[in-house]
């Protein structure tokens, strides 16, 4: 009875994954067709007439003046610096603002989760002006306008995980002399597997897709991202080369995909490394 | 052990802290200096006092953008949170492809927002358009869809966040919890919701801003369509949520930018009382470890 | 360890400010940054700040902003330490915002090459912007289908010299649509898409037919409060392009620019309400045997039964004006004075405008552009037509017409009333002029 019911279970959940999933197969399948079936026949699977095996894709990367392998390079180089950074500052600050609890801790905890709130519209133009006067408009240093403006959520995450661990570990740690960078290290970080991993992932999606941030800071003379890239296949007077953006989405899914992919086996390994602690 | 680390701030604290006045305080607090300013660079900037202010409060599209995005936030806060916890419950406790489904589910989040609207508006069009109407000529489709879309794209994030509380919480508990005849309903509901109020806090807290900040999503699903013309002429548009009313405003004319700043500091303000007084509720509830 | 630690930091976190004071020593010999408008002139911008500075060894960069985000794009370039040095405003309105950053153009050369310095933007004897497009809209038809029609047993008008008025265009319209399967096509007009990406068409172009007559009665360039006296006119015309289409009028709704487009590549419609620009999407592309040949295209002045139309010409105007930015140094200024001249005067660079760009330049030298509705609407100045013209940039906001286009949709899709329309088009404008004039 209960084996019927967990296949049933299942069962159940792979019909909902199967729709889940059809929008994203929805590009997948237009990416291969001509940008007029497109529109006039969204689901249709490409035949005969209105298949262009790769076309689509040719013309999404050789589009414009800007090559588009610097997209794909800057978007690597801002994404995974990025979220490094993140990961890195904003674990130890976390720990610190738990473990030190201080007035200036406080403080600067409610004005993370304060800046979670703020709708990025109303600091945009005084960002942009900020990172360029400070240089902070190349791949290389725009990671710290990133770890500003992420670190709300990210501290916000930790310090809910941080809260969750024992002292008693730490206070063993000291005991045995450990000072405060090798406890955090050799104790708390590899706990907070889990939590690292999934503010990760997050950070990631959120870096790798952003546009409006990058294309408004940026020295986009020089620099663009692939979302910057796909923003410029919109031309104007309805110029939009809609078969390219379903293929230059489908590439710049594709990374994604396969970093998810792997970390998924971190997630189940850290989860057992965590549980561990119980 | 305290007075230890507190030692070592510059290493553990400072670097966050100045990318945040960089990244985040500093533009923020110009922000709302520029709230009481005409501007269209914030290089040329004049102090005007309240004048911006006074011209939110009448303006119509305002109040009915809030009131919309108070009843989108209800309604995808609950519905999101509730599917993603029993999604994770479910793939927590051990059916079969639970890994596969977890990927599946976390999907939608590997596109962007703009094109996600993108992708649905054909697919709400493609269906509604057999009757003769479309997502952008009738309000409640505009809700409605604003919401399918949201809920596609946050249960996966959210049930992430669930499955990193559910695992956390340790066996032994729900034995000792079994050993006092505890039934399945009985132990999910004195066991493990408590446990997992920290996730509960985090989901609540983050669906709650997400559904408040909207913005790609609604811009390019129903960008505000359909609207009704109001006194003077103006139209309020029925699906418009704040953010994107406060973005339109930026716009709108060459004395507005200060307008739609002085917006986004009431818009702020709002979300701050109702997000924290979410977090004080909730975090009331998590369990002392 | 702590001190070298944080020491470290607080050097990273310096170097920034460091670089920054010293790229602003680098720009003394003068060079030009021109933030574009129209993604798809980009390459041949490139291409002439290319050879330009082959030529002369000025720096010339060109950003094109990407699509709906010129204004975003302006207002974060032009407050940062390398900022655009020329820009463009779409008319009076628009300069408003940017008036305080326009150089005074009234002694530049780019100037006295105007043909006619009703394309220059002009307050108080300063000349703000320099119009660097001439564009012309109408009616644009397929020659052969039309043919067709007036060849047909149907037809009660039977050549295009008939058709001088609102009542002889609705015939043809109205006939075509009652026997569109003879003819072969699904409808008489285009989609009158009201999707973004061509809501333009409606909310803008065509309701600059009704501005046009009002402010022609009145005798006036711009208005505080527009009283809508052709307003039944415009209801006339915009009836008949919904009423008379490839889809019913309820589908509008969602339909893109692409959609029309393709429609009308395709033989699928008659009539199609657009400009030159529109000329290179939908001419004749061997590789997919799409498009129409030179000699198919034809164009219409767009008739909305306004007394005197028969001698109503096409729409023509500007809404893409060059402006200098005042704030940029001496040498910037002058350098980039110098490349527009080099640009409006210069083989390549006239060569260019009109056979890359497709320009119709307003300038002496300007080339003719290798475009037939072009020569169409020369046609029409020779005729002795009276050009329409682009009253719409003294529309008192986007917001009006955003205003204005959600009520032509609701009206055809029979949600809302021509009232709204009304409402939105007359008390939209009062109240917007006094919001951005306050």
């Amino acid at each position: 009875m209960r084996k019927i019911r967990s296949h049933l279970t299942s069962l159940f959940f792979a019909v909902i994954s199967i729709i889940y999933v059809s929008p994203i197969f929805i590009v997948l399948m237009n990416s291969f067709k001509r940008r007029t079936a497109i529109s006039s026949e969204p689901f249709k699977l490409p035949n005969a007439e209105s298949f262009i095996s790769l076309g689509n894709y040719i013309t999404g990367m050789t589009f414009g003046n800007y090559p588009f392998y610097k997209s794909v390079l800057y978007s690597f180089i801002i994404t995974i610096a990025s979220a490094l950074l993140i990961l890195i500052c904003t674990s130890m600050c976390a720990w610190f603002i738990v473990r030190v609890d201080n007035k200036i801790c406080k403080i600067f905890y409610y004005l993370c989760i304060f800046s979670m709130i703020v709708p990025f519209q109303m600091v945009m133009y005084t960002l942009s002006k900020t990172a360029d006067s400070l240089s902070l408009n190349t791949p290389f240093t725009i990671p710290i306008i990133y770890l500003g403006f992420g670190a709300g959520l990210a501290v916000f995450m930790f310090v809910g995980f941080v809260k969750s661990i024992p002292l008693s570990m730490e206070e063993s740690a000291s005991i045995d002399g450990c000072g405060p960078m090798r406890t955090f290290f050799e104790v708390i970080l590899p706990i907070m597997k889990p939590t690292l991993i999934s503010v990760g992932i997050l950070q990631i999606m959120w870096i790798w897709n952003d546009y409006l941030l990058p294309y408004l800071v940026l020295d986009i003379k020089k620099y663009r991202t692939i979302p910057i890239h796909i923003q410029y296949l919109n031309g104007s007077y309805g110029q939009t080369d809609i078969g390219a953006i379903m293929a230059l989405i489908v590439l710049s899914i594709i990374p994604i995909i396969i970093f998810y992919f792997t970390s998924q086996k971190y997630i189940i390994k850290g989860i057992i490394a965590g549980s561990v602690k119980g | 052990m305290k007075r230890l680390l507190s030692r070592w701030f510059p290493i553990f604290f400072l670097p966050t802290a100045l990318s945040f006045i960089i990244g985040f305080l500093y533009p923020f607090i110009s922000g709302i200096y520029l709230s009481f300013c005409s501007f269209i660079t914030t290089s040329d900037a004049t102090f005007i006092g309240i004048e911006n202010y006074k011209a939110v409060f009448s303006d119509p599209s305002f109040l009915y953008s809030f009131l919309f995005t108070i009843a989108f936030a209800l309604v995808s806060v609950v519905l999101i949170n509730l599917i993603a916890f029993m999604i994770a419950y479910a793939l927590t406790s051990g059916i079969r492809g639970a890994n596969l489904f977890r990927t599946v589910f976390f999907m939608p989040n590997l596109i962007g927002g703009i094109v996600l609207g993108y992708i649905w508006q054909l697919i709400f069009d493609g269906i509604l358009s057999r009757y003769g109407t479309s997502i952008s000529l009738n309000p409640t489709y505009g809700f409605w869809g604003l919401i399918i879309l949201m809920c596609w794209q946050q249960i996966g994030y959210m049930m992430i966040i669930y499955i990193a509380g559910l695992q956390s919480v340790p066996e032994d508990i729900y034995e000792a919890a079994r050993i006092d005849g505890a039934g399945k309903w009985q132990i999910l509901k004195k066991v493990t919701v408590p446990m997992v109020m920290p996730s509960i806090t985090i989901c609540t807290f983050l669906t709650l801003t997400n559904s408040f900040k909207l913005f790609d999503q609604n811009l390019s699903l129903t960008a505000g369509q359909p609207g009704t013309v109001g006194a003077g002429g103006r139209t309020v548009y029925l699906t418009e949520m704040l953010a994107l009313n406060i973005y339109n405003t930026f716009y709108r004319n060459n004395n507005t930018r200060g307008i739609g700043q002085a917006k986004a500091v009431i818009f702020f303000l709002i979300v701050t009382v109702i997000a924290l007084s979410q977090l004080y509720f909730t975090r009331r509830k998590e369990v002392q470890q | 360890m702590k001190k070298t630690t944080s020491l470290i930091i607080v050097m990273l976190l310096s170097i920034g400010i460091f670089s920054s004071c010293r790229r602003q020593q680098q720009t003394a010999a003068g060079s030009v940054y021109y933030l574009n408008f129209k993604p798809e002139q980009d390459a041949a911008w490139q291409e002439l700040a290319r050879e330009y500075t082959e030529e002369t060894g000025v720096q010339v960069t060109v950003l094109t902003a990407s699509e709906g985000n010129y204004e975003a794009t302006l207002t974060s370039e032009i407050g940062k330490n390398d900022p655009p040095t020329l820009f463009q405003v779409n008319g009076p309105v628009g300069l408003q915002n940017w008036k305080n950053y326009c150089y005074d153009l009234s002694s530049s050369a780019v100037y006295s090459e105007l043909t006619d310095k009703n394309f220059a933007l002009t307050e108080n004897n300063m000349v703000y912007g320099i119009a660097y497009v001439i564009e012309t809209y109408g009616i644009i038809y397929n020659k052969t289908l039309l043919n067709k029609y007036f060849a047909s047993t149907f037809s009660t008008i039977k050549s295009v010299d008939e058709i001088n008025g609102f009542d002889s265009f609705a015939t043809v319209v109205r006939e075509i649509q009652a026997n569109k399967e003879s003819l072969g096509v699904s409808g008489a007009f285009t989609s009158a898409g009201m999707d973004s990406s061509s809501d333009w068409r409606f909310k803008t172009h065509l309701a600059n037919m009704p501005i046009y007559y009002e402010y022609k009665d009145e005798n006036i360039t711009s208005t505080s409060a527009i009283k809508g006296t052709y307003l039944d006119n415009y209801k006339q015309i915009w009836d008949l392009y919904i009423e008379n289409a490839t889809v019913p009028k309820t589908a509008i709704a969602t339909k893109t620019a692409t959609d029309a487009q393709t429609e009308f590549k395709t033989g699928r419609a008659v009539f199609y309400q657009n400009g030159t620009w529109e000329y290179s999407n939908c001419k004749f592309d061997p590789a997919s045997g799409e498009g129409l040949l030179d000699a198919e295209f034809g164009m219409l002045p767009i008739y909305i039964g306004a007394p005197g139309e028969e001698n109503q010409g096409l729409c023509t105007g500007s809404e893409n004006y060059w402006c200098v930015n005042k704030n940029a140094s001496p040498e910037d200024i002058e350098a980039t004075l110098q490349f527009i001249n080099w640009v409006v005067t210069s083989d390549t660079g006239t060569e260019s405008l009109a056979e890359d760009m497709n320009f119709v330049s307003p300038f002496k030298n300007a080339e003719s552009a290798d475009n037939p509705l072009v020569d169409i609407a020369n046609e029409y100045i020779e005729d002795g037509k009276i050009s329409v013209s682009w009253n719409f940039s003294t529309i008192p906001s986007d917001a009006w017409k955003n205003g204005v286009g959600t009520a032509l949709t609701q009206y055809a899709a029979g949600s809302g009333s021509w009232e709204s329309v009304r409402k939105a088009f007359v008390e939209g404008w009062a109240s917007e002029y006094a919001a951005a004039n306050r």
